[in-house]
């Protein structure tokens, strides 16, 4: 007998007909794969964005609309979802990401798009208006600083400066650091033991925060600091028993040993110093300029807080590095490359720049921006002295290319605690960080062409 | 007999194999029917199965062979190198001892304090309603609000446990860390032993009082009764609560939600007590970008529950008393 449209469904064609509507099924979720979140409708092109929250709010979206009659459709911000994006062929159009680590790594992975042509024909984003920060975008295949522009900082700070409440230095009878001269580590270590108070063996006053925005970038910049490079003249492995390596170590494990400020073995529950510089519960907090956003906002901190110059090491090197450089790229296989390049010139050089640049959250990665930032009260101006005078001993301080530093900074948490509660030296230290990160740069360097 | 006496008897006989064969096909159909409605309504289950459960294990699995990092083009097939870097770490192996010492802690006190309270809350008391409220309430908590309630909790600077120690004179102690940490995580583990009550609690309800009745007439303590009638007789409930349990446990999250630093790279900072298997798995993933070993970290561990289930089942085989012989359906 002939099967016909009203036969009997049999195991084994309900199997066949339920493999098929499986694939199809996994087909159309490849397909629209976390996609849009966030979306104002209109017409015009539209860009997807990976971002975080803060990055694009629903108004910048309609501003967009707009402004520049482009749709901007958000996904929040995962490198999980950006891995699925780009393994299934339908990357974002713009990713957000952290200049100072990120772009020599996905650089050298050849998934950003080179964005020089997009530069040079660029009006508004023109390279000579461009803060030499954003020269962390670039990377020549070795080195970064150097080469082929692939994104661009939206604001920045020098990262090893740090703010300081004068009203607890008043409480403590401990004097202020100089406004324009840099105290060296080992003083502003001194400092923080002598601010921090405890009762009942509990912190009630941090001293100082010294984490920087990444150990690893910490540990990098500490290093430059001293006078030497952490990692090799190849990028390709790290060497934390150079004596310069080992000076910039041992200090941030003395940081933490002491607990005079928040560390992985003293975690403050805030998880970031904002709030608890703002209960006047931290004395020093290193973070760059940007932290003038939170305060200037607070009009009974604000006229207490100062800022002060990137410490340095004696006989070292003075160095003001930019840790993060958060900004956006463009990857390689996106399909909209130039509406992606129309926001991002918007973005970056037009109304929303300026609002960043005039909010004080950083300091604007176009010089001709710089006349925005706050400086209509005294305390404004002085925090802007200080800053000014920073500018000039910035540099970009490489990155390997071979490995994220989260990656590296996990290797660093799983090992160094053991130093930081005494139950390690710091020359042990060095020789097992030195081993376990090598190790993972070794398979990061296999994986580049 | 004449000829047309024998017609009728001729008719007779051919009708009958016609009728029997519309019998067969009617019955046939409504098996057909019902096999079809039954393929119908499983469908969206097997479908949903077969995208959001086995595709995603075969991927892993062939992911586990690789050194594929999500970003980097030039990954490639190691064969069993995933697996046997796996064997030789020592990292791996130190977390999955962790994790068997914890499940072989937590799931005895996760099940003993449930089958306390379901006792006490099914004996005759007032507001018993409200106690087994109160005592099944810290469960519907989801796990991510729990471990910030606990993350503050046992804050050194700033926790209330410490401000309890503080107010008979004893100084902080860093809950967060070791040696204190794997406490914490035991505690937040019984946080959530209303999940067990409710269960137990019905296990409870469903035993014959008559039973109960006749061992106290036959002299039985209060104890014995509970030692020889009721636990007996809730022995597929501790079962699934063993099995269940053993399973949450060793993918347990909440060490992540404990943690000072609750991002991928920050996992590895866990205090050693707490870093779990999963914790190990996690971080793989995603701090190192290892998904090619991740996953053979998972199907390593998968393969270990299906051991372990088994062997729990087998050693459980002559205590656990069903009130359906499961041998009458075989």
């Amino acid at each position: 007998m002939r099967p016909h449209a009203g036969a009997a469904l049999s195991r084994r064609r309900f199997l066949s007909l339920s493999a098929g509507g499986a694939a199809a099924g996994a087909a159309a979720l490849s397909g629209c794969a976390m996609r849009v979140s966030g979306a104002v409708g209109g017409s015009g092109e539209t860009v997807t964005v990976m971002a975080k929250a803060d990055d694009i709010s629903v108004d910048l979206i309609k501003q967009a609309q707009k402004d520049i009659g482009v749709r901007i459709n958000t996904v929040l911000y995962s490198t999980s979802k950006l891995i699925a994006m780009m393994t299934n062929g339908n990357p974002p159009d713009l990713v957000r990401g952290v200049g100072a680590v990120d772009a020599p790594y996905f650089a050298a992975r050849g998934v950003m798009e080179d964005l020089d042509p997009y530069f040079a024909r660029s009006s508004v984003l023109k390279p000579a208006d461009l803060d030499p920060v954003n020269d962390l975008w670039r990377y020549d295949g070795r080195t970064q600083g150097r080469g082929p522009r692939y994104g661009m900082a939206k604001d920045f700070s020098q990262d090893s400066m740090f703010w300081y409440n004068t009203g607890l230095f008043d409480e403590a009878g401990v004097e202020y650091p100089p406004e324009l001269d840099p105290v060296t580590y080992e003083e502003w270590l001194d400092k923080a033991k002598r601010l921090t108070r405890r009762r009942n063996g509990q912190t009630t006053v941090f001293g100082g925060s010294y984490n920087g925005v990444l150990t690893p970038n910490l540990l990098t910049s500490l290093t430059v600091a001293a006078g030497g490079n952490l990692f090799t003249d190849d990028y390709s492995r790290v060497d934390f028993t150079t004596p310069e390596a080992r000076r910039a170590l041992g200090w941030y494990i003395d940081y933490c040993r002491t607990k005079v400020g928040p560390s992985i073995v003293q975690p403050d529950p805030n998880t970031w110093d904002g709030p608890t510089f703002q209960a006047n519960r931290l004395a020093m907090s290193n973070s760059g300029y940007w932290l003038g956003g939170l305060i200037n906002a607070d009009k009974k901190l604000a006229p207490l807080s100062r800022l002060a110059p990137a410490p340095y090491f004696e006989g070292g090197r003075r160095v003001s590095p930019c840790q993060a450089g958060t900004g956006f790229w463009i990857p390689s296989k996106s399909h909209n490359k130039d509406a992606a390049w129309r926001v991002f010139e918007w973005f970056f050089g037009e109304a929303p720049a300026k609002a960043r640049a005039s909010g004080g959250w950083g300091i604007p990665t176009l010089k001709s921006l710089r006349s925005l930032m706050p400086a209509q009260e005294d305390y404004q101006k002085r925090v802007l002295k200080v800053q000014e005078a920073e500018l000039k001993h910035y540099s970009v301080i490489a990155f390997t290319p071979y490995a994220t530093a989260d990656a590296l900074l996990a290797l660093f948490n799983q090992i160094a605690p053991a130093a930081m509660t005494g139950g390690m030296s710091v020359d042990t230290l060095a020789g097992r960080l030195n081993s376990a990160m090598n190790e993972q740069l070794k398979r990061g360097k296999e994986q580049v062409a | 007999m004449t000829v047309d006496q024998m017609t009728p008897l001729a008719d007779r006989r051919g009708s009958a194999p016609a009728a029997g064969r519309a019998g067969s096909r009617r019955h046939t159909s409504v098996v057909t029917r019902r096999h079809r409605a039954f393929y119908m309504f499983a469908a969206p289950w097997i479908i949903g199965f077969a995208l959001l459960t086995v595709a995603p294990m075969a991927y892993a699995l062939w992911l586990s062979f690789t050194t594929f990092d999500g970003i980097s083009p030039n990954w490639h097939y190691v064969g069993l190198g995933n697996y046997r870097e796996l064997f030789s770490d020592a990292q791996t192996w130190r977390s999955l001892g962790r994790t068997g010492l914890f499940a072989i802690t937590s799931v005895p006190l996760s099940i003993v304090a449930g089958l306390g309270l379901a006792v006490l809350v099914n004996r005759p008391l007032k507001a018993r309603g409200l106690f087994r409220t109160l005592l099944y309430l810290p469960a519907v908590v989801p796990p991510v609000g729990a471990g910030i309630a606990f993350k503050q909790l046992f804050d050194q600077n700033s926790g209330a446990a410490n401000g309890v120690l503080n107010l008979f004179g004893i100084d902080a102690l860093g809950w967060l860390a070791d040696p204190y940490a794997r406490y914490v995580l035991i505690m937040t583990v019984l946080w959530t032993a209303g999940n067990i009550m409710i269960i137990s609690l019905a296990g409870l309800q469903d035993i014959p009082r008559e039973l109960l009745e006749a061992a106290r007439i036959d002299g039985a303590s209060a104890w014995r009764s509970f030692r020889s009638v009721t636990v007996p007789l809730l022995s597929p409930v501790l079962l699934f609560q063993t099995v269940t349990g053993v399973i949450a446990s060793v993918q347990t999250i909440m060490p992540l939600l404990l943690a000072p630093d609750p991002t991928p790279a920050g996992i590895t900072a866990l205090p050693q007590s707490t870093y779990l298997y999963m914790m190990h798995v996690f971080a793989e993933y995603f701090a190192f970008g290892r998904y090619g070993y991740a996953s053979a970290l998972l199907w390593v561990l998968f393969v270990l529950i299906l051991v372990a289930t088994g062997l729990i089942f087998r050693a459980t085989s002559g205590v656990v008393f069903y009130n359906v012989d499961p041998e009458a359906k075989k």
